[in-house]
């Protein structure tokens, strides 16, 4: 099986590595890079536990090879805080207690902030349907989305 | 959120919203789980094989061709591990030796340098089978002729509260015989007699099982795992495999979701297994979400048959319950759900008469395991509705009709015990009152019903009797505080609560608490397991004993160094106080290198670490062929849901608009805790009375991925979740707590069942209410075209 | 999926060839044993899964126009075949030109997924499933296919040929899917019942089309298409029929949409059963017609 030397940005950092074909961008960031945070749930593309920033655009980091990430520019969760200061949404999340377990928030962080990016006013809708891509079992959401809307409000 | 008034005065930050200790890093993906710890380019990757029959006899397996494969490096069968494992049964070998009894029993593992390697070894190992006849169905498996799944049932060990019945595929027999139930049925006004089926449903944490295993030269076992139980998985694999279980070491990190299905053994002992073959490497086994679907703990099935009859009064006389629990290939854990449903069979009610039957019974499916609720949600599915149909059939409200007859203080329950102080009249008349009850709004459509419903629970932790909790408290030299506990945050927030209660006992700041994480059975104090909604109470107690025994031992020394009577002392605030001379003195100034003595010549006390523990020592067995006994569980949290939600006459879709929770818990540690529990588990209890089941045909699950294994997402819920904490304190328990992280998904089937009816009239005969079953159901009632 | 799933994907080569003519190339020789490949959305679940094993995987978003969105008031709308689903949702022209198409497209999974899926990937896994299908033959649309022989059309209404097969060859590579320009006062509507509320793959399906048409005696040609209750894309010619005949009332579009559960032939699977579907297909296809009819009786 062929290596790609692939050169990408992660978290604002160049890195360069070898990465065999089948090698997706969730086991690249884990193993390669021990940028634990981002999770895997299913594999599949269905829980979004693994959501990552490509290009600044949400993708499922399971279901895409980290050799299509030559001269990617990646986000994960550990990229969202800036000097110790937490992202808005982090914060918000926290404040609104939708964090339990723990291991779906990174993805719902990822999905959460890229709306905001996109729609920074957005309403109670388009957060639900944002995130309907990332599954949670232990919150019911509800506190999330208040998450949300209040890093919206502020 | 609605707060009962209470008198009592309780210290900070006893009742205070605290942001839960663990939050900054699960924003920041700073959380260790388990399968994110680095093991270097030593890590050895593990695959199973496993079963593609729901039963048959293993007549050979060849591994030869798997050994010779290059980067192999451990081949494993059940040949060279007899033993077996269980918690309450020990009916399970770690892999299967003479036959395998569900599609995805273990039958080899494989170590390798890679997972491809060792999956290229699996399909090198040759299995031959002879394929026998399963048992797919609860009630026919109880029959004479069915094929017996467990012929040496007789022989393995069991405890001795659960009765097996050797000969048959019954492995537990719970029994109540309470009053006369046929003497009564001809005075009873009404009658309803009635079956559900309620289908297996799988926990799905977002984080699968996982597992790394590595045992050095000496035999000594690390295992990190996620896992609820790390030191009953200490105690269950050491056991099993005959080394002491200090030779057993289980380390716990975060665990990404659990309830329930990360307790007792389930996968871990495969892992350590197979490391066994490999002396020195760590060898992880991670599950994938197809194995976890396949193979993991699962929600047995239950079918269920109710008959209870009540007076013109609306008084129940009487109820005669069956239950066949669908309970799977091996029931180590799942006997003791059979005997929990038996002893709380008779729901949250008093009544006089009781007979009931639950039968756990051994089937060719996935292997039943404990679920939040530990069978109380599928239990209370069928029960709620019929106390609903009940209260109809004698033309009363349904929620008088609860009224009349939920257990109140000092009631006699089901097994003759009396009922402890509680609240749940309190949070029947709370959740009744919020949704507006007896009121109806008109539908948000022409094409579209709404309804109302309304259902009540109680729940006992369900463990064994001596279920013991241990705890320590060590200061630091700055006066902060480390509490080290054996109980493991599974997102509900037991490191936050247990933090609370050492900053309440001892007198510090919640902000100077630390929890020693991850457990670690080597350093760890024990604890029984995370299960059973159990800690706040327990493990709070081990913590709140072991905060005093620390102050105790400050508040000594301070007394001998000043010259003062103890009781005169405090701790408030981090700071030593007197009242009587008014002399202060930080902990900081005393934690590790104590106090010179008064008269300067020599130093007193010492570093400081107290102890606790905590275990009910009041438990009493009950009488085997009648379910009677003075006191069988520590304690009951009751509570009540009620939910609006409309019923579309075009598709059979259901929309829940609001749910209302109210749980009586004793006393809200952190509140706001409290009620995100009781939201999560009425969204889990939400969706599984709309979603979920595992489709088993022939013993294959069909659906097994969350393309077709369908939760709730974020699109599906209500934001109108209210909910009330209702407080009448628990005797025994750390300011009157007591848990509540299962209770809140177990009246939420039968909440929105009744609300079904209360729209379009239907009933049907269990969950999932998806839109399809629901459509079909008024087609076939006529109620559309 | 089976018990046997793998944990990552198998092993296989990534190709990213330069040009069309390379790519086509290189599936040719390489027959049987090579993949173009787009989002991956699909593919690498049915790698993973043991389904496919193929030895080549050959990217072929980043070559010329694939990227490439644009719309000419006269010529219609043309979009690049590895144009993410989420970019064709975003577009203005999408918007104020082909609200079906975005209505369709926003139903599908996941904002994370559409990120990488594309509706021409959409139409290639031909699976009667699919979300955009329908709205893609009801406005006409046409594949552009890079194949051995150069570059031919193929109309999505004929495409298919049984569920996951369609005309293409070997060596073909959709480049882009074109849609002329609707007609003046055209207004469509996908409805979808899935078992959650939404990200979902459809029980059924059901897409309508419609534009004001002077020439039949109802004064509307009303276009209706079915997901997940056939085993192709279905579009049911019967309704366009009935509703031309004569003038349109509630009562017509009953007729209409009885044509359609009787036209189409589901399968009990694990997500519904057939008997579901069929009324479903009723009951969506009169709403959906309803909805679509008094939009275009507003104008």
């Amino acid at each position: 099986m062929a290596f790609h030397r692939i050169t990408f940005n992660v978290n604002g950092e160049l890195e360069q590595a070898d990465v065999p074909s089948n090698m997706t961008l969730l086991k690249m960031l884990r193993e390669n890079l021990a940028l634990t945070g981002t999770k895997n749930g299913c594999a599949e593309g269905e829980c979004g536990a693994c959501t990552v920033l490509m290009n600044g655009e949400p993708v499922n980091s399971c279901l895409v090879l980290a050799v299509e990430c030559d001269g990617a520019e990646i986000v994960t969760v550990e990229g969202l805080a800036h000097d110790e200061r937490l992202d808005a949404v982090q914060q918000t999340i926290i404040d609104a207690g939708g964090v339990q377990c723990g291991f779906c928030t990174p993805g719902i962080l990822i999905s959460a902030r890229a709306l905001l990016d996109r729609n920074p006013q957005p309403s109670e809708e388009d957060i639900r349907i944002a995130l309907v891509g990332n599954l949670c079992r232990c919150t019911g959401y509800v506190r999330i989305i208040q998450g949300v809307q209040e890093a919206a409000r502020i | 959120m609605v707060m009962e008034e209470t008198n009592t005065k309780v210290p900070s930050p006893i009742g205070e919203n605290k942001i839960r200790l663990d939050a900054r890093e699960k924003v920041t993906g700073a959380a260790l789980f388990a399968d994110d710890i680095q093991f270097g380019s030593g890590l050895l990757h593990a695959r199973v094989k496993r079963s593609p029959h729901p039963h048959a006899r293993i007549i050979s397996i060849d591994t030869s061709k798997a050994k010779a494969l290059p980067g192999v490096k451990a081949v494993v069968t059940g040949e060279d591990y007899p033993g077996y494992i269980g918690l309450y049964l020990l009916d399970r070998h770690i892999f299967c030796r003479d036959k395998v009894r569900y599609v995805g029993d273990p039958v080899a593992g494989v170590a390798a340098k890679s997972e491809q390697i060792a999956e290229k070894a699996l399909q090198l190992i040759e299995v031959e089978y002879e394929v026998l006849e399963p048992v797919l169905d609860p009630e026919a498996g109880v029959s004479p002729e069915a094929p017996l799944l467990h012929p040496n049932l007789e022989e393995y060990e069991v405890a001795n509260f659960i009765f097996p019945e050797p000969g048959t595929n019954i492995s537990n027999h719970f029994k109540i015989r309470k009053g006369d139930v046929e003497s009564v049925w001809d005075e009873c006004e009404a009658l309803v007699e009635r079956k559900y089926h309620i289908p297996h449903i799988q926990h799905v944490p977002i984080e699968p099982h996982v597992a790394i295993a590595k045992v050095d030269e000496t035999g000594e076992v690390t295992l990190w795992g996620s896992s609820q139980s790390p030191f009953a998985q200490r105690n269950l694999i050491a056991k099993c495999l005959g080394i002491s279980q200090s030779d057993m070491r289980v380390i716990a990190p975060y665990v990404g979701g659990g309830f329930g299905s990360k307790a007792g053994v389930s996968m871990e002992a495969l892992a350590v297994v197979i490391a066994s073959q490999v002396k020195g490497r760590p060898v992880k086994l991670l599950l994938t979400r197809e194995e976890e679907f396949y193979t993991a703990f699962v929600r047995q099935g239950l079918v269920a048959y109710f008959k209870m009859g009540c007076d013109a009064d609306g008084r129940l006389l009487a109820m005669e319950n069956k239950f066949f629990w669908d309970a799977g290939a091996y029931t180590e854990y799942g006997v003791n759900i059979t005997r929990a449903s038996g002893y709380s069979s008779s729901g949250p009610y008093e009544v006089p008469n009781v007979k009931t039957d639950s039968y756990c019974v051994y089937t060719n499916h996935p292997v039943g395991g404990p679920m939040r609720g530990f069978g109380m949600p599928e239990m209370h599915a069928g029960l709620e509705q019929c106390i609903d149909e009940l209260a109809r059939d004698i033309d009363m409200d349904p929620v008088e009709f609860r009224r009349i007859n939920c257990l109140k203080t000092g009631s006699v329950l089901v097994t003759g015990s009396k009922m402890h102080p509680i609240g749940l009249t309190q949070c029947l008349e709370k959740a009744a009152d919020a949704i507006g009850w007896g009121s109806k709004a008109p539908p948000s459509a022409p094409n579209k019903k709404r309804g109302k419903g309304i259902a009540l629970m109680w729940k006992a932790p369900a463990m064994p009797p001596n279920a013991g909790s241990s705890a320590w408290v060590e200061l630091a030299e700055d006066g902060t505080l480390t509490v080290g506990v054996g109980g493991q945050d599974i997102g509900q927030g037991a490191f936050t609560v247990a933090a609370q209660m050492a900053a309440a006992a001892l007198g510090v700041p919640y902000e100077w608490v630390r929890i020693a994480t991850p457990v670690d059975t080597l350093y760890s104090p024990y604890e029984w397991q995370t299960v059973a909604s159990r800690l706040t109470w327990s493990m709070g107690n081990a913590v709140v004993n072991a905060a005093k025994d620390a102050r105790r031992q400050i508040l000594d020394l301070v007394a001998e160094a000043w010259e003062e009577d103890p009781q005169n002392l405090d701790i408030v605030n981090g700071i030593v106080v007197s009242y009587k001379s008014e002399r202060e003195m930080p902990l900081k100034d005393i934690a590790i290198y104590g106090l010179p003595k008064p008269d300067d010549q020599g130093w007193l006390g010492g570093p400081v670490r107290g102890r606790g523990n905590f275990m009910p020592s009041y438990i009493t067995g009950l009488d085997p062929e009648t379910g009677q006994g003075e006191r069988a569980v520590v304690h009951y949290t009751t509570g009540a849901q009620a939910v609006e939600l409309e019923v579309d006459l075009d598709t059979g879709r259901v929309e829940i608009l609001r749910g209302v929770s109210a749980f009586d818990v004793g006393r809200a540690i952190n509140p706001e805790l409290v009620e995100a529990q009781m939201e999560g588990g009425f969204v889990q209890g939400m969706s599984s009375a709309l979603f979920e089941s595992m489709q088993l045909k022939d013993g294959v699950m069909q659906n097994p991925s969350f393309v077709d294994y369908r939760i709730a997402t974020s699109t599906d819920v209500p934001l109108d979740l209210e909910n009330i904490i209702v407080e009448v304190p628990q005797d025994d328990g750390p300011w009157g707590a007591r848990g509540v992280g299962e209770h809140s998904m177990v009246p939420t089937i039968p909440a929105i069942a009744n609300a079904i009816y209360d729209a379009v009239g239907i009933r049907m005969e269990g969950p999932p209410f998806t839109a399809e079953k629901i459509y079909l159901a008024m087609l076939d009632a006529g109620i559309v075209k | 999926m089976s018990i046997d799933a793998h944990p990552g994907l198998p092993e296989f080569d990534y190709i990213k060839p330069t040009t069309l003519k390379e790519a086509s190339d290189f599936l040719i020789a390489h027959a049987g044993e090579a993949r173009p490949l787009m989002g991956g959305t699909d593919i690498f679940v049915r790698m993973r899964s043991g389904g496919w094993n193929d030895k080549y995987l050959v990217d072929v978003k980043c070559l010329e126009g694939m990227n490439d969105i644009s719309y000419d008031p006269h010529k219609g709308l043309s979009i690049g075949a590895a144009v993410n689903m989420n970019r064709v949702i975003a577009s203005r022209e999408v918007q104020d030109n082909y609200a079906l198409l975005l209505q369709a497209a926003s139903s599908v999974a996941s904002y994370q997924l559409r990120t990488r899926a594309t509706i021409v990937g959409n139409i290639c896994n031909a699976s009667p499933a699919g979300d955009t299908i329908g709205a893609c033959i009801l406005l006409g649309g046409v594949l552009h296919v890079h194949g051995n022989g150069g570059i031919r059309q193929e109309p999505i209404k004929t495409f298919f040929k049984g569920p996951g097969e369609t005309l293409l060859r070997t060596g073909d590579i959709v480049t882009s899917i074109h849609f002329p320009v609707p007609e003046e006062g055209a207004r469509g509507v996908y409805i979808k019942l899935g078992r959650n509320k939404a990200s979902d793959l459809s029980i059924v399906g059901v897409t309508v089309f419609g534009y004001p048409d002077v020439n039949v005696p109802s004064g509307y040609r009303i276009r209706l298409a079915l997901a997940s209750v056939a085993p192709l894309p279905l579009v049911v010619d019967q309704v366009e029929a009935i509703l031309t005949e004569t003038s349109i009332d509630e009562d017509r579009l009953m007729l209409a949409a009885e044509a359609a559960m009787h036209a189409c032939t589901p399968i009990d699977d694990v997500r519904a059963s057939a008997r579901y579907r069929k009324v479903m297909t009723r009951n969506l296809s009169f709403n959906a017609l309803k909805v679509v009819w008094k939009d275009l009786k507003k104008l």
